[in-house]
């Protein structure tokens, strides 16, 4: 079959030639990317700085590793930033020296039993028991803006903290993300990573009330499913 | 006809891109199994696999999703709804087919977002965007918003079977026979339905540029 020229190389014409290129140039935003990753729940900070090369915020964010991400951290308030701090390592007896200091700084996470009172779906913790209550403490913002990367890389460790079994530690780095990224672009996939975290940890009841709250304000987020999956009874579960 | 796009023929590969049966599937539940969920679960090569799907593919789901109709407020969702489907699916798909396999997903999912345009627009009153369409002037035209936003008109005025073959040639540069492959139609189909779309296509652009030509003269 013979196959006649695409139009973009075929015109005369400035405005069809701007129009098909339009449709041709189209690209993905960097927002998508760690969205989708997080939705995937693969979410890789390196993937997505690695793979956002315009992207300045990543630029930003890979520059600030190691050394920089800690001075970073404690010009701002170390336990704002400390799951972004706590990602930068990678290592695990790094990461149980950062989870130990957290749990020092942060009330205990509750063992067990319901959250009281529905919370908003992605309301900042509700696994932390009085002790000196979270919201007497003066509310702890950054500085700066946080980069979507540095959001996704918060995530990864809660993620990966999850994925070594411990899930306690995982529900202490999303109450950090919750405080330091209260309007976080990935807010709903923590809240995700939340509810997981909760049933993970034997708290299947806040599980399945925050997973029920979170279909009511989003029924028709792409998470919705995964939400559904924690209102099942005992037993619809695997885990 | 050659397989450029290596499509699983199994009938667990059929179900979800393009057809009907697919696309309702879209409306469903989304149940990916609480241990394909969490890395501790995962197996590792899976994790790279779907990965390297996102690295891979993403911007191309995205621009099929675009230029098949979903409004751009909606392409995070549906680039994630895409990939879920992809990730859920992911055993099914043959290594080589992870592109045919994702266009076709995508146009299940752009073809699911178009019909709830449509629910949408039957509710909401319409608009008069075509009077700001027929004032770009070419300069105008340099606005790369003015620009998508009138590419978007011109193709919400295509029939979707006229399209969807514009834009996989045209944008994705896809030859006749891949298309027909995807979209499971003969290669006459396909030839005929891009005449038809490229005629549709011109004559909008021609009047655009003939309202713009005028109004300048004036």
């Amino acid at each position: 079959m013979s196959e006649p020229p695409r139009l973009l190389d075929d015109s005369e014409s400035a405005t069809e030639k701007a129009l098909l290129h339009a449709g041709r140039s189209y690209r993905s935003g960097r927002e998508t990317r760690a969205k989708t990753l997080a939705a995937l729940g693969i979410a890789s900070s390196t993937a997505v700085v690695a793979a956002s090369g315009s992207a300045a915020a990543s630029s930003s964010f890979a520059k600030l590793t190691g050394a920089k991400l800690l001075v970073a951290v404690s010009a701002v308030g170390a336990v704002s930033l400390a799951p972004l701090a706590y990602h930068s390592f990678h290592k695990a007896e790094k990461d149980r020296a950062t989870a130990a200091v957290l749990s020092a700084r942060l009330p205990a996470v509750e063992p067990a039993g319901p959250v009281a009172k529905a919370p908003p779906p992605v309301a900042p913790p509700a696994t932390t028991k009085a002790g000196p209550p979270v919201a007497a403490r003066p509310a702890v913002r950054a500085a700066e803006p946080v980069s979507l990367a540095q959001e996704l890389a918060a995530l990864d460790a809660a993620r990966a903290t999850m994925a070594r079994g411990d899930a306690q530690g995982a529900l202490l780095l999303l109450d950090g993300y919750a405080r330091t990224c209260p309007q976080g672009r990935l807010r709903l996939e923590a809240e995700l990573l939340r509810i997981d975290a909760l049933a993970r940890s034997g708290q299947t009841e806040a599980a399945r009330r925050r997973a029920e709250t979170f279909l009511r304000h989003h029924p028709g987020s792409v998470l919705a499913a995964r939400a559904r999956s924690f209102t099942e009874p005992r037993g619809g579960r695997d885990d | 006809m050659p397989r450029l796009f290596l499509v699983d023929s199994s009938p667990s590969q059929q179900a979800p891109p393009g057809d009907e049966a697919g696309r309702d599937a879209v409306d469903e539940p989304i149940d990916i199994p609480p241990d394909q969920q969490a890395p501790s679960s995962r197996d590792a090569g899976r994790d790279d696999r779907l990965r390297g799907l996102v690295d891979g593919y993403i911007d191309f789901v995205a621009r099929v999703l675009r230029n098949a109709g979903t409004p751009q407020a909606d392409i995070d969702d549906e680039v994630q709804r895409t990939f879920i489907i992809a990730a859920r699916r992911l055993d099914d798909v043959r290594v080589g087919s992870e592109k045919s396999f994702l266009l076709q997903t995508a146009l299940n999912v752009a073809a699911h977002a178009r019909r709830t345009i449509a629910r949408r627009r039957e509710v909401a009153s319409e608009n008069a965007p075509e009077a700001f369409d027929a004032r770009a002037t070419p300069e105008q035209l340099t606005d790369q918003k003015r620009v998508r936003h009138l590419l978007d008109r011109i193709l919400d005025q295509m029939g979707s079977d006229l399209r969807t073959v514009f834009v996989l040639y045209e944008f994705e540069e896809m030859n006749m026979s891949e298309i027909a492959e995807v979209l499971c139609i003969p290669s006459g189909t396909v030839a005929s339905r891009l005449r038809r779309a490229r005629v549709e296509f011109r004559a909008r652009v021609g009047m655009i540029e003939g309202l713009s030509k005028a109004e300048r003269d004036q």
